[in-house]
């Protein structure tokens, strides 16, 4: 069974009662059917065309496939181990946020303040860890701040009533302008724990630290959306959240729930990136947020809300930095790794209308 | 610029013996489906047409092609006999077919008049707009449709009901030869209706072809000289409505016969209280409502526009605030402005706005069904689909949901189907009072009849349910008991064997 936003199933294939066992139940609720003798509904109009293509994943994957042969094909170098270890290690960081992103974004909310926020982060977590020597402290000082700042946007968005969009781009500005009231330059790396530098930089086996930590964030992200409660009332509270709260469900936790999770996945990759600079860089993670929601927006969530996939994410986060890689590998100019990407996703965007409007009529 | 409509008689002499437009062998294809096959339809000038069938029966594609929205696959139009190519909704405003579609389509920073004459502005020398002419040319039109609002207001700030006016008063701005009206009276009191219902013989007096498409019977027994009735993308008949009875006009419709549209199986209600508010008032409008509701009733409230029953609706599920009074559901008060504990205590709402209120459009049935009662599907967090799938699949089979599949999303469902998708969600969940805003909005007759059945079935098992309607046979074909709301208060609950619709509508005028 896919997930709850694609398209699925043949059309035309109606659900014969009389194919269905009777499920078990008393003979006063056999009764309900004698009433719907009387059933008539317009027949369904649904396009045949537009079911042969899947999701939005679909369109993705070809672009994806076809950006991978192309430049494979301009430079063999790309399928080269070290070379796609790069790529993978590149997607981690874009990967954990774009993880809880995509959750924030399904339940029709997003959160701007990512990028300032990893640059916070990485400074505190460092001046944390500089002065306490455990990478434990550091670490939770990291998720503390990261996630305070996702429970602040969520209170901001769901007790306040501001947009989403401002909240998190006022948080972004304080966040920008805060860093610096913390820290006037980078937050050296004076600790020397090599364990902090394997969360950036260490390999288990053949694969990076971070890497892996992508991973398990993804699966948990992933696992959560698809099979729990939990993933179907954020979907529930992303597609109509007047008909959640009616429902009887708290739709304000829902959706603070999602900007928390989205300030820890910061935390997380915040830490990483301190790591793999040995230093608290206020002026990182500039942009960072845009990469990120272009990853999610890319993979087929919808900014409405109620619509998409971490899978589509995953495809968007590999399209992104396979596109940033085969700009570097065939030397071009690097002001494209900013171009090239503003343009995919337009085109890939307009893609997706054009395959919706195949599957209305 | 000219504006006919003005000065009827300068333009082409309008001529009764030639049909003003003649659709003939419409044909209309959408992949996978027939929307429209071999149609003909026929308007004569200065009469009014219903156009009738349920929702899917090809009238929305019929008026898209008339208004060149959609091409057409096979047939020919003709207007006055000429045949006529319309391939865009220009070609079609040209030929004089102005269709004014549900939805407002006005500029609401704009004033009246500049909306009127949006289509063309009449200019003066030099190439400027003609204000002056506008007002004037607007105030003349108003005046002679027997509508009065002031050209030079704001159009955001005039109600519905008036925009609505704007809208036709558009329509015939520029030279009309066949107005189209889908569905207008959806958001209109009785009294905007009569209003709208003299404007419309005015229109129609002036040698103007009218299509009036509707689903509500009576209006079309009023207002029309000929019905036409599409099913399933065909045309079934026309003819004029003196032939046509209730009975026969819906049988066009449904392609069968409803014995009895409000059939009663359950037996008489209890006596245990289900449901009591006491002194229940809103800060807007509801002031001291007291009632109780029984298991087994469908206690039936009644009132105007503005009466008060969807913020009553809202109040006694938790979903609004209040500013006083007690909410208590089987013996146990319940937390105000909280719908957790409300669900929790068993009472939930049948929203009257599906879309924005009820679906989740782009998710799929199952979910859309099981929404209220996840939890009894988990286990540590975890859904158990196919138990839920099959708990859905049990819903779907009983209540003949017509849908593909459980994985198809609601919102490409008949309006009927997601009804009865949504009361599965509050069955699924179980019930102890069940409240029902306007349960058959926006549904089509043969639909309505299962939901009367359904409606019935639940007072039958037992629940208490309480409902909000604006339709008089409804109230009196399901209620046991009925009360009347008016500017938020209760004036009246009378039983079902001493109401009379003289005096429910005393009462709903206070």
């Amino acid at each position: 069974m896919a997930l709850p936003t694609s398209r699925e199933g043949p059309t035309g294939q109606m659900l014969s009662a009389a194919k269905t066992p009777a499920p078990a139940h008393g003979p006063e609720r056999r009764e309900w059917t004698e009433m719907s003798e009387l059933t008539h509904a317009p027949a369904q109009r649904r396009s045949i065309g537009g079911q042969l293509l899947g999701g939005s994943q679909l369109v993705l994957g070809a672009i994806l496939a076809v950006l991978c042969i192309a430049i494979s094909i301009a430079a063999p170098q790309f399928y080269s181990e070290p070379n796609i270890i790069a790529i993978l290690r590149q997607c981690a960081l874009v990967l954990i946020v774009a993880s809880g992103m995509t959750m924030l974004i399904i339940t029709a909310e997003v959160d701007l303040s990512v990028g300032a926020s990893l640059a916070f982060v990485g400074c505190i977590g460092m001046a944390v860890l500089n002065s306490t020597h455990s990478l434990t402290l550091g670490m939770l000082a990291a998720l503390a701040f990261a996630g305070g700042v996702g429970l602040f946007n969520g209170l901001v968005v769901t007790r306040l009533r501001v947009n989403s969009l401002i909240a998190t781009i006022g948080t972004m500005m304080m966040l920008q302008g805060g860093v610096y009231l913390f820290t006037r330059e980078a937050v050296q790396n004076h600790n020397r724990l090599a364990i902090f530098t394997d969360l950036g930089a260490g390999y288990v086996g053949a694969v990076p630290v971070p890497v892996i930590l992508a991973a398990l964030i993804f699966a948990v992200a992933y696992v959560t959306l698809r099979f729990t409660t939990l993933g179907r009332y954020l979907y529930a509270v992303g597609a109509n959240e007047k008909a959640v709260r009616l429902s009887g469900l708290r739709s304000e936790r829902l959706k603070l729930f999602g900007f928390v999770v989205t300030g820890l996945c910061v935390g997380v990759a915040g830490m990483i990136l301190s790591s793999l600079m040995n230093a608290g860089q206020p002026t990182a993670g500039r942009g960072f947020e845009l990469t990120v929601i272009a990853a999610v927006i890319l993979g087929g969530t919808s900014l409405l809300g109620g619509r998409g996939s971490l899978f589509g994410t995953l495809l968007g986060v590999l399209v992104l930095k396979v596109i940033d890689n085969g700009i570097i590998i065939l030397s071009w100019n690097q002001d494209l790794q900013m171009v090239v990407p503003g343009i995919v996703i337009i085109l890939a965007t307009y893609l997706d209308i054009i395959r919706n409007k195949a599957n209305v009529r | 610029m000219s504006v006919d409509f003005l000065h009827p008689g300068e333009g082409a002499a309008i001529d009764t013996d030639v049909p003003a437009l003649e659709l003939r062998g419409i044909g209309k294809r959408f992949p996978g489906v027939v929307a429209l096959d071999n149609v003909d339809f026929t308007l004569e000038p200065g009469k009014i047409h219903a156009l009738m069938g349920e929702n899917g029966a090809g009238k929305s594609t019929l008026i898209k092609i008339m208004a060149g929205v959609y091409g057409k696959d096979a047939g020919t139009i003709r207007m006055r006999g000429r045949e006529v190519d319309i391939k865009s909704p220009r070609d079609s405003l040209k030929e004089g077919i102005k269709v004014v579609f549900q939805e407002i389509a006005l500029i609401s920073e704009f004033t009246v008049a500049e909306n009127i004459f949006l289509e063309g502005y009449p200019t003066g020398k030099a190439g400027s707009i003609d204000w002056k002419k506008i007002r004037a040319d607007s105030a003349a039109l108003f005046n002679r449709i027997g509508f009065d609002v002031d050209p030079a207001a704001r159009t955001g700030s005039l109600p519905v009901s008036q925009q609505q006016m704007v809208e036709i008063a558009r329509a015939l701005a520029h030279e009309a030869r066949v107005v189209v009206m889908d569905e207008p009276t959806s958001s209109l009191t009785p009294n905007e209706v009569s209003l709208l219902f003299t404007v419309i013989r005015r229109v129609a007096a002036l040698g103007i072809a009218v299509v009036y498409v509707s689903h509500k019977l009576d209006e079309v027994f009023e207002i029309a000289d000929t019905v036409t009735v599409l099913r399933d993308g065909r045309h079934i008949s026309t003819r004029p409505i003196g032939e046509h009875t209730n009975d026969t006009l819906i049988q066009d419709m449904i392609g069968r016969r409803i014995d009895n549209l409000f059939p009663r199986k359950r037996g008489a209600p209890g006596s245990k209280v289900a449901l009591s508010v006491e002194n229940l008032s809103t800060a807007k409008k509801l002031d001291e409502v007291s009632f109780e509701a029984r298991a087994g009733e469908v206690l039936g409230f009644f009132g105007l526009m503005g009466a008060g029953r969807t913020e009553l609706a809202k109040a006694i599920v938790g979903y609004d605030p209040i500013t006083a009074g007690t909410i208590t559901v089987d013996g146990q008060r319940l937390a105000p402005h909280d719908t957790r504990t409300g669900v929790k205590l068993g009472i939930g709402l049948l929203t009257e706005d599906r879309k924005s209120e009820g679906l989740m459009g782009e998710l799929p049935v199952y979910q859309n069904a099981s929404l209220a009662s996840l939890g009894a599907f988990a286990r540590l967090g975890f859904v158990d689909k196919a138990k839920e799938n099959r708990a859905v699949q049990d819903y779907v089979d009983r209540f003949r949901i017509k849908t593909p599949s459980l994985f198809q999303q609601v919102k490409n469902l008949s309006g009927g189907n997601q009804q009865k998708v949504l009361i599965s969600r509050w069955l699924m969940r179980g019930l102890k009072v069940i409240v029902v805003d306007e349960p058959t909005r926006g549904i089509d007759v043969g639909a309505k009849s299962e939901i009367f059945a359904l409606i019935d079935r639940l007072a039958g098992e037992g629940l208490a349910v309480v409902m909000m309607t604006s339709e008089m046979p409804e109230l009196l074909g399901l209620s046991d008991r009925i009360a009347v709301m008016c500017e938020g208060r209760l004036t009246a609950i009378m039983s079902r064997e001493e109401a009379t619709q003289e005096k429910i509508l005393n009462a709903a005028i206070g």
